[in-house]
């Protein structure tokens, strides 16, 4: 494709209020055919706000969303034939089986010939196709959606939060699922809040704050641009630990309880700090020194945590 | 309008209750237990028939006779006490309430007046009872009256003052034939009522809703699609009343196609204001709230349950402003009285309601949340 120019997508200045709510504010961003755009933010960030505009499910304040060269507001009925959504906390009738689910929403799609056994197959279903929704796990009935927002073979697929509430091992699930369908060359529009997330899955991430778009761009070179330091995490360190570094004139912050992550410039700093912790006698079990990563973007940007889990800034005082 | 779509909607809704087979019984079991256990209160009301006890110490032929033809009359079922027994004693132990004792020498007394014509001949009847007994008087009322007619004949003479009763109804009908068609309405209004509140505010939070509006399904295949659905659990719900009314209360009613058009205009009437329902309570609990407080008032003001015609006068007026007392009135207008023009009336001023909210719930019914 050479019309780079050419978006997908075109949000520009949209502004959303409930009341006086000011819950959008004036965002603007291009999505690119075939790219993975991810919203990432915390909760009441916006996110399924900005997403159901841009899928026609709400209708914006002001400022205009361009969708496949035609406006959402206007647009609607030409659009929902090229588009597949699977809202936020979306289930399904109770009693009717994964197979019989999928038939029901491509008969909707009157015209479109969906191929119902390979939608399941690619969602991994198979073995469940006859299961009624009702008896399926959280994961599985994500897998379901994605396959639901599938059946019209649409070129835009928007899904807000698919994996919010799933344990680990049905997130990794989903991720495949969502890993096969960029290879498909969909463009995929997803909002989530956790920054693994995005940074696996996302060739594009606009971090949501607020109703805000506060950084965007491809994860790595949003945690190139915005941080130039190293996190030191030392596992299971006595309390002496975090006194001695914070003495150093660093910031430590515990995190789970017991880890004790610090900010540090250069490879030469963690050397000092174990040594200082080795000279006090202090004790720790592990240590890790990696790259930031979007949460510490977030964390940079807004001064607050996306997820409990995080480094810096104002951590314990 | 897409066929496809309301299939596949009318489908999936079917599957829905079909597969939830408790529910189903319960909803479809409901009017028929209010059928079973108020056509059982009434049923003895329609057809009285008195349990009585006699004690016959004559042991003639003519006392047989008569105790024959009074049980032949159908007014009472009655029980023979042995001549041995002290019917004071009868009643205490057996927990009766009355005991008719016919005294010795009964035919002897009857043959010595109605043959040698001797007026002195008489014969007195006892009545043993428990006045505690609520019943007991009306009992002997009619007791006296099957006496007096008995008297009457003996004597020879034609009455003199004669009385014959002329219902306004060509047929006598019975309590239960009145109540059936008041049910049907009633349970029809519940279904579609209930029915449309509970599974739009179902979708509703399922967030089945906002995926549906980005499909290409319009408003119209899905308002059709549950007016279908409804108009169908309607009538399996009918057939099932009417079949345990004939099985167990042997009704006669008329069945013909103004059943059908009644049962679809209160399908109608009520999906709509249950699409209203559905707009304006945001919460599924206060939806279900406002159909409750819909739905009472009119099972009993709209002559479901009783005629009208027993509650007071500002109440009267006031049910004939409930869109249910014209569906209660065409029904039994149809399949009781076979009133065609009252049924008439009736359709046409409950499928002018119908229509408006309908209407009006097709403009309330909304796909976009939270505009
Ligand atoms: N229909 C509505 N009416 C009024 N306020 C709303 C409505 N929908 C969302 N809001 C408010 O707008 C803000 C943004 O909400 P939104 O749902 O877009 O956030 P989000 O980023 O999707 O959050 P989450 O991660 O919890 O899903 C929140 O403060 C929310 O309370
Ligand atoms: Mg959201």
């Amino acid at each position: 494709m050479t019309e780079v120019t050419e978006y997908v997508i075109e949000v520009d200045k949209l502004t959303k209020r409930y009341g006086d709510l000011l819950a959008v504010n004036d965002i603007s961003f291009t999505v690119n055919k075939g790219e993975v755009f991810a919203l990432l933010g915390p909760n009441g960030a916006g996110k399924t706000t900005t997403v159901e505009i841009m899928d026609t499910i709400r209708t914006p304040t002001s400022g205009k969303v361009t969708l496949l060269g035609m406006d959402v507001t206007k647009n609607k009925h030409d659009i929902v034939h090229r588009i597949g959504v699977l809202p936020q906390g979306f289930s399904s009738f109770d009693r009717i089986t994964v197979r019989e689910t999928l038939q029901y929403y491509s008969r909707l799609f009157s015209g479109m010939k969906s191929d119902v056994d390979g939608l399941i197959e690619l969602v991994n279903l198979k073995d469940k196709a006859k299961e009624q929704y009702k008896n399926l796990s959280g994961g599985l009935r994500q897998r379901l959606g994605i396959a639901i927002a599938l059946v019209n073979n649409p070129e835009v697929v928007f899904l807000d939060e698919p994996t919010t509430g799933l344990d680990p091992r049905a997130r990794r699930e989903v991720w495949e699922v969502l890993q096969g369908l960029k290879k498909k060359g969909k463009t995929v529009i997803l909002t989530t809040h956790y920054m693994e997330e995005a940074e696996l899955l996302a060739d594009t991430v606009a971090i949501i704050s607020k109703g805000e778009i506060i950084a965007m761009g491809p994860p790595g070179e949003l945690i190139k641009n915005n941080t130039n330091y190293l996190v030191l995490t030392l596992q299971s360190g006595d309390e002496s630990v975090f006194g001695v570094v914070h003495k150093m004139g660093f910031e430590p912050v515990l995190s789970n309880h017991k880890d004790i992550k610090v900010r540090v410039e250069h490879t030469d700093d963690v050397l000092k700090i174990l040594n200082a912790i080795r000279d006090a006698g202090a004790l720790y079990r592990g240590l890790d020194v990696r790259n930031p990563n979007l949460e510490e973007v977030f964390l940079k940007m807004t001064g607050e945590a996306l997820l409990v889990d995080s480094v810096g800034g104002k951590g314990k005082e | 309008m897409n066929l496809r779509v309301v299939v596949a909607n009318l489908f999936v809704k079917l599957m829905s209750v079909y597969r939830e087979k408790t529910a189903m019984f319960f909803t479809i079991a409901f009017p028929i237990i209010l059928i079973l256990v108020f056509g059982t209160i009434f049923m003895s009301q329609d057809n009285v028939e008195y349990h009585l006890c006699v004690q016959d110490l004559d042991q003639s032929n003519l006392s047989a006779q008569s105790l024959k033809s009074m049980q032949k009359d159908g007014k009472f079922k009655i029980t023979m006490v042995s001549p041995d027994i002290n019917a004071a004693q009868y009643i205490r132990d057996k927990k009766v309430n009355l005991v008719m004792v016919i005294p010795k020498g009964f035919e002897r007394s009857l043959t010595q007046r109605v043959m040698l014509s001797d007026l002195k001949a008489s014969v007195t009847i006892t009545y043993v009872y428990d006045p505690s007994s609520s019943s007991v008087p009306t009992k002997i009322q009619i007791l006296n009256a099957v006496l007096a007619g008995i008297n009457q004949k003996i004597s020879g003479k034609p009455p003199v003052i004669l009385s014959v009763e002329k219902s306004i109804l060509t047929r006598k009908y019975r309590f239960i034939e009145f109540f059936v068609p008041g049910i049907i309405a009633m349970a029809v209004m519940s279904l579609s009522l209930f029915g449309t509140v509970n599974l739009n505010t179902e979708l509703r939070q399922k967030g089945i809703i906002r995926k549906l509006s980005t499909t290409p399904i319009t408003r119209t295949d899905w308002i059709l699609s549950d007016i279908l659905y409804q108009f169908i659990i309607a009538l399996v719900s009918t057939t099932a009343m009417l079949l345990v009314s004939y099985a167990v209360f042997d009704i006669s009613l008329n069945i013909d196609a103004w059943l059908l058009v009644f049962i679809l205009l209160d399908v109608f009437a009520f999906v709509g204001i249950g699409m209203i329902l559905t707009r304006f309570a945001r919460e599924a609990q206060s939806a279900a709230a406002a159909a409750n407080a819909i739905s009472f008032p009119m099972m009993f003001l709209s002559g479901s349950f009783f005629p009208i015609e027993l509650m007071p006068g500002f109440l009267q007026t006031i049910s004939k402003i409930l869109p249910l007392y014209y569906v209660n009135e065409g029904l039994r207008a149809a399949m009781v009285f076979e009133d065609n023009m009252t049924a008439l009336r009736c359709s046409v001023i409950i499928g002018a309601f119908a229509s408006v909210v309908f209407i009006l719930g097709i403009l309330a019914t909304k796909w976009e949340e939270g505009k």
